[in-house]
């Protein structure tokens, strides 16, 4: 079973390194399709040579297939996020309290947990300045914006797949 | 539209001028860092905005090396900053 | 044909406003915590904004993929960019600006 899954993890990672060298070439004729196959799969042999593994085994396909909503609903909290931190900025009296506030996150793993400390960073007012073990360090601007952090932390987690435990706490 | 985008790019080549002041006078090394990092996004996006402007689409090649370049640079830089015996210079 | 490039230029203009919002915070804000706050975000948006605008204008082509990986790889990249420079500053133990002692103004010079 694991060889199987190794096997559909290099398998991925060759699709995913195909589509990016037929969006760099920009053309799909058969020579330079092969020439980009052969290329793939000479990185994925390189890939599982140095790292050990070809992908992450928490890339499966339906995280792809959850990836462009998730994209969506982080765009939006984004647009949300730049409209709150432009009017402070232009606010004349510049009405900022900023602390770092640790949160203790449940998502297991070092993707989940760099795919949420990224959103953070583009989602209001916080920024993840430190990452160690499953506490972050967050800068936030305001005291009112770590509110924010654990509707964030549900939707990485449905990216993933994790089942959030029964009593989430982020102790500030 | 060539001119539209010709004012779009001189307005943000102006930003990135204004940026350069937080390069130069900022406090710490990691102000420096975090204006040159401004300056690169404003680039690249210059840089984009030139593609059309002359209409030469390989132009986006170089927009595509400039983002990953920018990236490692900042990311390798910040690694140097925080290694230890390292000294501020001001 | 109007209509697509009025759509790009409407993009252009957010994506400048939000630029200039960047570079507004950049030099007004009073330490480099609270710096990190508009560079990684106005900034990432203002560049989106162009790229999308770009996008629009180009229309369906090869060179419409290129313009989608640039933004994906800049809202990737920005935030850990900014990461990295707010952790590299917590290990130098640079302290940040509190709102009870108001020794630095708006420069931080």
């Amino acid at each position: 079973m694991t060889s199987g899954r190794a096997f559909g993890s290099k398998l991925l990672l060759f699709f995913l390194l195909l589509v990016f060298w037929v969006v760099l070439t920009a053309s799909l004729a058969l020579h330079e399709l092969v020439m980009g196959a052969v290329c793939a799969a000479f990185v994925v042999t390189l890939t599982v040579a140095l790292l050990g593994r070809a992908l992450d085994p928490r890339i499966t396909p339906g995280v792809l297939l959850r990836l462009p909503v998730f994209m969506v609903r982080l765009v939006w909290e984004i647009i949300k996020a730049n409209l709150n931190v432009a009017g402070i900025i232009l606010h004349p009296r510049l009405p900022v309290d900023p602390r770092i506030v640790e949160y203790r996150t449940y998502l297991p793993g070092d993707l989940p947990r760099t795919v949420f400390s990224d959103s953070i960073t583009l989602t209001p007012g916080t920024v993840t300045v430190e990452l160690k073990g499953d506490v972050l360090n967050v800068h936030c601007l305001c005291p009112y914006h770590e509110d924010g952090l654990p509707g964030l932390e549900r939707l990485v987690a449905w990216l993933f797949g994790v089942k959030p435990p029964g009593e989430v706490k982020g102790d500030g | 539209m060539d001119k539209f985008l010709t004012a779009v790019a001189l307005v943000i080549g102006l930003n990135a001028v204004i940026c350069l002041y937080r390069a130069a006078v900022g406090p710490t090394t990691q102000d420096r860092v975090l204006g040159v990092n401004i300056v690169g996004t404003k680039t690249l996006v210059v840089v984009i905005l030139v593609t059309y402007i002359l209409a030469e689409n390989y132009f986006l090649d170089v927009a595509i090396v400039y983002a990953l370049l920018l990236f490692v640079v900042t990311v390798a830089l910040c690694r140097y900053l925080e290694a230890e015996g390292w000294k501020e210079v001001r | 044909m109007a209509a697509r490039d009025i759509v790009a230029a409407v993009f252009c203009c957010i994506g400048t406003f939000f630029f200039i919002i960047g570079t507004t915070g950049l030099i007004r804000m009073p330490d480099l915590f609270t710096r990190l706050h508009p560079s990684t975000k106005c900034d990432t948006l203002g560049a989106c904004s162009v790229i999308l605008g770009m996008a629009v204008h180009n229309g369906w082509s090869w060179d419409l993929l290129k313009l989608v990986f640039i933004m994906c790889f800049l809202l990737l990249s920005s935030a850990t960019c900014g990461h990295a420079i707010g952790r590299s500053a917590l290990r130098r133990n640079i302290p940040y600006w509190k709102k009870k002692e108001e020794t630095e103004d708006g420069h931080g010079a």
